[in-house]
């Protein structure tokens, strides 16, 4: 225990050893809430992988893996997809971003739309949506550490400490706003996704030197994708592959990502590094768990797969260093998702309707995450049995910002109107369907509930479109909008069209 | 084309846009996926059903990396 939990203080101390010799003083808001858009191609890189993958990759996905095999690596292709999503984005939201001084999601949506009323409805539906999986993310870390605990701690102890921990890191995501996060995204994801997938990498070799492990052993079923008469429809994959690419930009967690990078040269050149580490480390984590399977204990206790393995590769040493891995997966994506979270609650709900000071915005913004933390953690020690299901139900909701956000940047049609009306009823219409029909709709040949309500909300965006033209002045605002992205190649000279009130 | 369906224009390479559109195609087109359900028949030593995935993010992973080595040589990243 005391080399396990060693190895896990010693990279807390690496990481706040970093931050504090970083000396941050952030002068104004939005050097608090995205850094001062400072963070070359590098840093951006490392922060988008280490929001994106939590340390739940190593638990839930390589429980997938090793339970039903290939149908894990649906992950995989989703996270390369949304990858080309933010190289097309990256142009106009960080022009728009970088012009009007933009902080969040709903910033940009306010700005596109000209309305201040969806400001307040996506930051609402991005907080409460974000914090089923804050609380699983922290939860997640019992996990951790009752395996790094040699069993000593029973599971509540163990959450308690992980929730304690993760709590403690919060101090510096509190003082340092996102360019803390930023910094310490790129130590943890060197352990997390480097260090990582070296391991993962060790690992497979072992199981197939060792153990003389091989796709060849595995069971056929682990190559099954469901298809024609599978449980789940034929739809099933695409549903999830296609919700998981457009939905992973809809968290204010990530999105806001391409705020703190310093031009849209870093942003197009972080997505071109970001993509081979994740393909390697993702690749690399599905076939060890697909080969981990094999492995006596992992079918009883799937979640452990990665913690089973490297003890009986490596020993202590190398569970406490798999400990590690865990620990600054998870610390990326806790942080970046209290960040962002806090600066919504100072920037779109209360400094929505109240004109604020920039340090009144900065205080409100770390009460709001002090309060959330604190909101999550006595969360996480209580035992909700339903909390993954209002994850999933949450997922399938905030999905529905896909509409407004991805049709507002890459097409002049649409207005407020639509755009919050399709978000509505397209969240209502996902949790009613996820309620009556858990995981996927089997009379939508495995369409899932989230898929079904884009659907909708997509036919009201456009029939609002179309319906109810926009002002011959809002005409003109878009259009001095979209100009000024096209043009920025030419001339370094912005237009600056105000948003409605 | 009207005004209103005018996208901001890019001087990107067609091919790199008919790329990026193939990586949609290639990810999310069921039949697809369909056709590696349960083959283990081995393609450069996978299994085809876990070939069909690495070869899809391997293909979109590549499109990414071209664009921005052609964007970058024609000035589109900025």
């Amino acid at each position: 225990m005391l080399i396990t939990f060693g190895a896990l203080a010693a990279f807390f101390a690496i990481v706040i050893i970093v931050l504090q010799a970083s000396g941050i003083r952030d002068r104004n808001f939005s050097e608090y809430a995205v850094g001062g858009r400072a963070f070359d191609a590098r840093y951006q890189a490392m922060s988008f992988l280490n929001t994106w993958y939590p340390g739940s990759m190593f638990t839930a996905f390589g429980a997938m893996a090793a339970s039903s095999g290939v149908i894990s690596f649906y992950v995989l292709t989703y996270s390369l997809l949304t990858v080309v999503l933010m190289y097309l984005m990256a142009r106009p939201v960080w022009v728009w971003g970088k012009t009007f001084d933009l902080r969040t999601q709903p910033d940009l949506l306010s700005l596109r739309f000209g309305s201040r009323h969806i400001k307040t409805i996506a930051a609402v539906v991005g907080i409460v949506s974000g914090i089923p999986w804050l609380v699983l993310g922290m939860q997640a870390l019992g996990t951790l550490f009752q395996y790094m605990s040699l069993g000593t701690l029973s599971f509540s102890q163990a959450v308690i400490t992980g929730v304690a921990v993760i709590a403690l890191r919060q101090i510096w995501t509190v003082r340092m706003g996102m360019r803390g996060v930023v910094i310490s995204d790129m130590v943890q994801g060197i352990f997390a996704y480097i260090v990582g997938t070296a391991m993962l990498v060790g690992l497979i070799v072992w199981m197939v030197v060792a153990k003389d492990i091989t796709f060849a052993s595995l069971e056929p079923r682990m190559f099954a994708i469901p298809s024609h008469g599978s449980t789940e429809g034929p739809l099933y994959v695409f549903s999830l592959i296609f919700t998981g690419a457009i939905g992973g930009w809809c968290w204010p967690y990530i999105f806001v990502r391409l705020f703190t990078a310093d031009g849209v040269e870093s942003l197009k050149k972080s997505a071109a590094l970001a993509v081979p580490l994740s393909l390697v480390f993702c690749t690399a984590l599905l076939i060890f768990g697909m080969f981990a399977s094999k492995i006596p204990g992992v079918a009883e206790h799937p979640n452990d797969v990665w913690f089973i393995v490297s003890q009986e590769a490596g020993g202590l040493w190398l569970l406490g260093l798999a400990g590690v891995v865990v620990l600054a997966a998870s610390m990326g994506h806790t942080d970046g998702n209290i960040q962002a979270t806090g600066a919504q609650i100072a920037n779109d709900l209360i400094g929505n309707y109240w004109k604020l000071e920039e340090r009144q915005l900065i205080l409100l913004a770390k009460i709001g995450m002090l309060g959330l933390t604190v909101l999550a953690s006595w969360l996480a020690c209580l035992e909700l049995p339903a909390l993954f299901s209002l994850g999933v139900l949450a997922y399938q909701g905030i999905i529905q910002l896909a509409v407004p956000q991805f049709l507002g940047i890459f097409w002049r049609r649409g207005n407020a109107y639509g755009a919050i009306a399709g978000m509505m009823v397209g969240f209502a219409i996902a949790v009613a369907l996820e309620l009556v029909f858990p995981g996927y709709l089997p009379w939508a040949y495995g369409l899932t509930s989230g898929a079904v309500a884009l659907a909708v909300n997509l036919a009201i965006y456009v029939a609002f479109a179309y319906g109810f033209p926009e002002t011959e002045a809002e005409r003109k605002r878009v259009d001095e909008l979209f100009d000024l992205v096209e043009k920025r190649r030419a001339s370094t000279a912005p237009l600056h069209p105000q948003p409605a009130e | 084309m009207t005004r209103a369906d005018k996208a901001p224009r890019s001087k990107r390479a067609a091919w790199i846009n008919a790329w990026f559109v193939a990586d949609a195609i290639v990810a999310l087109a069921p039949p697809i996926y369909w056709a590696a359900d349960g083959k283990t028949t081995p393609i450069l030593g996978l299994p085809a059903a876990v070939f069909y995935f690495v070869a899809v993010a391997v293909f979109i992973a590549a499109s990414i990396v071209a664009a921005y080595a052609v964007d970058a040589r024609t000035g589109e990243t900025g």
